[in-house]
């Protein structure tokens, strides 16, 4: 039987914050020691008072205009009770009745809307290692701000599930509400997945694979489950509802079914945290600074930027934001596109990148015909140099020796050079016998004579009118 | 209002509390007096009363992002656990 899948995706998201959402501890805990950036608010210690990040706020409210949210001017935080190892307190402090970000909407590149359903702030969980008959407890992770994104049950095929989680990523990255690395954990993915018969009203029952961390494992386990779940319905069987675990080395899902029989988190309002309640101004302050989008820039650039090349380098937010800088965009994009693309590092190269100033004297270069296309590479790659990068683009060409002879009397006499040389003489004799694709063997001559400075335009010109003589 | 043992099996379990058969009839009976006493809020008419969230009228309570000293370092934290290894709290091993 034909089945008609529906999907529906939580997204966590860690926010780029200085501090913790309830403590006035170190956020950013990578590469530090376990415990490192841990106070007694996060160990739950007796009579400890959790404190409110107001920059969590604020970046909740650009994240939700991002999605085209609706920004809840009252909501609270709630008590989710659970008992486990990762989080001391015995309760996860989240938004459960009266999330910061309501309703809204995520474009795919088809054009089809995937709606949010409501985003909330809550505190992540700390970090627990497995051994053989014990686990460990690091608990630096125990309350970075977290914005959970729920989307309605608007998507219908693995691919689409796909795009919507990239879409997302870039819509977060964009707007500067996280660090953006999927590999850290930065953005995890919990995604629901059933089946229905087709043109049935009803969903099936439905099956949650959690914690995926990257586009492509959202896109398998989709596939998967609608695989399983269709086997499992066609040969009349049940399709379970339960919590699932995706393993990305076998491409499959396997059931995880928790001793704990219906989930009971005991929900009670937050004593500790006062309600927020936000004035339309404030709300409106925050909402305005949120930086321009992909759409802008797809907008911006279209019809400068080839499209598949636009589309890789949208990847990328802090190059749009440099693109949007430059006055040469052509020919700096593409630069960047085949580094990203041909280059081993890519996106490294892309962590600290050279000023637009640098840049457009580079592009200009080219254009006065000072710097031949592969010399501009080889200065544009020299801007990524740890020990050469803050120069200008003049410099460091003139210190690779890579400026193009431009002097006419310079190139003639190298010119002249070649054509005395005996090896050249067959060439010329061809080249006047009507072959005048040896034109190109006698410029890579010149060329090479020159060490590459000459400008081959140039010599082309001069071959051409001495050997016409 | 009765509370069945299995009620109390099942809270111990979400809390991850070891119960003794003595004491699980003991507590039957003092929950159901706690939730007894409380139920005589339900004869009152709530129709259209905002619940109460809290009751000193703050809002708003945030503080600014920046990173403050804290008075108990790692090893002061550390030491209050039970076991520990390698810096981290070592616990009985879950899944």
């Amino acid at each position: 039987m034909k089945y008609y899948p529906t999907i529906g995706i939580e997204c966590h998201v860690q926010l780029n914050t200085k501090t913790k959402l309830f403590s006035e501890v170190d956020n950013d805990a990578r590469n530090k020691e376990p415990n490192s950036c841990v106070s007694p608010v996060d160990y739950a210690l007796p009579g400890m008072l959790p404190r409110l990040n107001g920059e969590a706020i604020k970046l909740a409210i650009r994240a939700g205009r991002a999605m085209n949210c609706e920004i809840n001017a009252s909501s609270r935080f709630d008590r989710k009770h659970y008992f486990y190892p990762d989080s001391p307190k015995g309760y996860q402090i989240t938004q459960f009745y009266h999330p910061i970000i309501g309703e809204g909407y995520v474009e795919l590149p088809s054009g089809a809307k995937v709606r949010i359903e409501h985003a909330h702030l809550e505190g992540d969980a700390g970090k627990l290692t497995h051994f053989d008959t014990y686990s460990l407890v690091d608990l630096n992770r125990v309350d970075t701000p977290l914005i959970e994104i729920v989307t309605m049950p608007d998507i219908h095929s693995a691919k689409d599930a796909h795009d919507y989680c990239k879409a997302l990523w870039r819509l977060m990255c964009y707007a500067g509400v996280t660090n953006g690395d999927l590999y850290n954990g930065n953005m995890r993915f919990d995604v629901n997945t059933s089946l229905a018969p087709e043109g049935s009203t009803e969903l099936g029952t439905r099956t949650e694979v959690k914690n995926l961390n990257s586009f492509r494992s959202v896109e398998r386990a989709v596939e998967y489950e609608i695989k399983r779940q269709s086997k499992l319905l066609d040969a009349g069987e049940k399709v379970i509802q339960e919590t699932r675990g995706w393993n990305d080395a076998t491409g499959e899902t396997t059931g995880q079914r928790s001793k704990e029989e219906a989930k009971d988190y005991r929900y009670m309002p937050e004593p500790d945290i006062p309600p927020i309640n936000l004035s339309k101004e404030f709300i409106d302050t925050e909402s305005a600074k949120l930086p321009m989008m992909p759409k802008d820039y797809q907008e911006k650039f279209k019809g400068v930027i080839a499209d598949d090349i636009l589309e890789i380098l949208l990847d990328y937010a802090p190059l749009m934001q440099k693109l949007a800088e430059v006055k040469n965009v052509k020919r700096v994009s593409n630069w960047f596109a085949s580094v990203l693309l041909a280059e081993e590092k890519s996106a490294e190269y892309l962590n600290d990148l050279p000023t637009a100033m640098q840049l457009d004297d580079l592009a200009e270069m080219v254009e006065k015909n000072e710097l031949s296309s592969t010399g501009a590479k080889d200065v544009f790659l020299k801007f990524f140099d740890p020990q050469m990068g803050k120069r200008d683009a003049k410099t460091i060409a003139k210190e690779m020796n890579l400026l193009q002879e431009n002097d006419l009397g310079a190139l003639e006499a190298i010119v002249d050079a070649v054509l005395a040389n005996p090896a050249t003489a067959q060439a010329q004799a061809d080249y006047k016998a009507g072959q005048e694709k040896v034109l190109g063997f006698l410029v890579g001559q010149v060329m090479k004579e020159s060490k590459g400075k000459a400008n081959p335009g140039a010599v082309s010109e001069i071959l051409k009118k001495k050997l016409s003589k | 209002m009765k509370i069945t043992r299995e009620e109390i099996l099942h809270l111990a379990k979400l809390s991850d509390f070891e119960l003794k058969e003595s004491e699980i009839d003991g507590l039957s009976k003092n929950l159901e007096d706690i939730i007894g006493y409380i139920s005589e809020l339900n004869s009152l008419d709530t129709e259209g009363v905002e619940p109460t969230y809290q009751v000193f009228e703050m809002e708003n309570v945030w503080r600014d992002d920046e990173i403050q000293p804290q008075e108990a370092n790692r090893e002061d934290l550390l030491a209050l656990t039970k076991e520990q290894r390698q810096d981290q709290i070592k616990v009985p091993k879950v899944l």
